[in-house]
């Protein structure tokens, strides 16, 4: 048995269409995330990232191999609420304040009141939202909602953060502070982060691996090392070094069957 | 102050139409000397009047229609709570059931309040039964597509935090079908308020139908005809603004003001 936080080993997933046209989502999907790390599923649409995601996270089924997290089930881990999740829409609920997103999956683990609030003030702060504890989602900008988001999905103290395409609905200015905000999270935390993402600057930025997805069937083609050193800082988005590791990224692509 | 502006508006078109009817009113007593003009059209000035000075009574009378539909839609809503969920559990309960309270929505509820009256023969029980049996079909089927609207990602969201059941309505599911229920019970108020009038009028006891019935019948009596019609639809605007009112406490996150879009 491996050593690795999440293990996959030939992970495959074949639906039918509703024609009952076979349509092979994942094909032979392997590889071994070390804990601690940031990885990203970086991919065009079609390529069975979000799917890849969702396999880990127990919300799907695979057709084909298996994936071991820390040597249990996806399930057994989902069970234990070992994972947080953020999805590309905020999914909070409207008729709670932001501390009472937050208090939720704490209610549902039937934690004390007190240890439900220490944890709901740690998380705002963490994520910068102390000032805004009582407002409701609605009375929020889109990045805000987000971090409330990520906020909830820490509380629960999970090993693995899995995020659906975060931050694709923001635009490029929040969008590059949530990034700085995020890798600053993962740093004070010490989670394993796996995130989905359409965007190779951001896979770059963020990662310490990038694992390279092609569509058609879904298939993991190339796992990048991202070389650039710690902490990430705004100034390395235009370095060399950067541009490097995104066309090389691009190359992967470009030499696939997309 | 669009606000404010909107509310000059209104009341300016209330005054309005009120000036306009008091006008034709007068007209047709005064200037055509029509023998039946205050059959035809009573001036509102007139019903004022006869209000105020049968004031005691005709509240009274309100007061016992109202409590009686308060407390049919109280059971209404409550039944209808208890088959929303039950339909929203089981597909099966729901395909069984929907035909029949389909079906009973396809009574006349003129010819099915006489039977419940002479069923339970008892006038305050009989306006209770119909008041929540106007009720339940609008609140249920609400609630139902309430239920039903509940978004996925918000459903994978409690999937992943492997709740029960139970947490999933407490936290999801009941919460988020909050404003539906309120969209139900704006229907319903009003429907109670109908039924239990619609009873008062089957047995010439009291209530604010009674009062309609028999001025109606005696002539005479006339003098009491339109407050009371007058009041009854009161009771109807009222019941509804309870509901709305409540709606403004219980489910703050949905307030207007709440829902402004604010910048990033």
């Amino acid at each position: 048995m491996s050593t690795a936080e999440i293990s996959a080993k030939n992970v495959g997933m074949v639906y039918r269409d509703r024609k009952g046209q076979e349509i092979t989502a994942l094909q032979d999907v392997s590889f071994d995330i070390e804990k601690g790390e940031f990885i990203s599923l970086l991919g065009p649409s079609g390529c069975g990232k979000t799917t890849l995601l969702r396999i880990i996270a127990d919300l799907l089924a695979p057709t084909s191999g298996e994936i071991s997290i820390g040597g249990e089930t996806p399930a057994q881990a989902r069970k234990k609420l070992k994972y947080g999740m953020v999805f590309q829409s905020p999914v909070l609920y409207d008729w709670r304040t932001v501390r009472e997103n937050v208090r939720l999956p704490l209610q549902i683990m039937h934690l004390s009141r007190a240890e439900q609030e220490s944890r709901i003030s740690e998380m705002l702060e963490l994520v910068g939202l102390t000032s805004f504890a009582n407002h409701y989602p609605k009375q929020l900008s889109g990045g805000m909602q987000q971090r409330v988001g990520i906020a909830r999905a820490l509380a629960i103290q999970p090993d693995i953060l899995l995020m659906d395409e975060p931050f694709s609905a923001l635009d490029e200015f929040t969008k590059e502070k949530l990034h700085n905000d995020l890798l600053h999270i993962w740093r004070k935390t010490n989670k394993t982060i796996v995130f989905v993402t359409h965007s190779i600057a951001e896979a770059v930025y963020l990662s310490d691996r990038v694992f390279v997805l092609s569509p058609h069937p879904g298939r993991l083609t190339a796992i990048e090392p991202i070389t650039l050193t710690r902490p990430r800082t705004d100034s390395m988005r235009n370095s060399e070094q950067f541009f490097e590791l995104v066309g090389r990224i691009r190359n992967d692509f470009e030499g696939g069957s997309i | 102050m669009a606000g404010r502006k909107k509310t000059l508006n209104t009341v300016c078109w209330i005054i309005g139409f009120f000036v306009l009817w008091e006008a034709v009113a007068d007209i047709m007593l005064y200037l055509l000397h029509d023998p039946n003009a205050e059959k035809k059209l009573t001036a509102p000035s007139l019903i004022l009047q006869q209000f105020v000075a049968d004031a005691p009574h005709l509240l009274t009378e309100a007061g016992i229609t109202f409590s009686r539909a308060a407390i049919g839609f109280a059971i209404g809503a409550a039944f209808a709570f208890l088959l929303a969920v039950l339909m929203s559990l089981s597909r099966l309960i729901e395909t069984t059931l929907l035909p029949y309270l389909l079906l009973s929505q396809m009574i006349p509820i003129l010819g099915l309040a006489p039977i419940i009256f002479s069923l339970v023969k008892d006038l305050d029980t009989a306006r209770i039964v119909i008041a929540a049996y106007m009720s339940f079909f609008p609140i249920s089927i609400n609630l139902l597509s309430g239920f039903k609207a509940v978004r996925t990602d918000q459903q994978t969201l409690m999937y992943s935090y492997a709740c029960s059941k139970w947490q999933l309505y407490r936290f999801l599911i009941l919460p988020s079908a909050l404003p539906y229920l309120f969209a139900g019970m704006k229907i319903a108020a009003p429907l109670a308020v109908t039924a239990s009038i619609l009873v008062d009028t089957l047995s010439v006891q009291d209530g604010i139908g009674q009062i309609i019935v028999y001025s109606l019948a005696g002539g005479g009596a006339l003098g009491a005809f339109w407050p009371a019609v007058v009041l009854g639809a009161l009771l109807g605007v009222i019941s509804y603004n309870i509901v709305t009112l409540a709606e403004f406490i219980l489910v703050p996150w949905d307030r207007g003001e709440a829902g402004k879009e604010k910048s990033a």
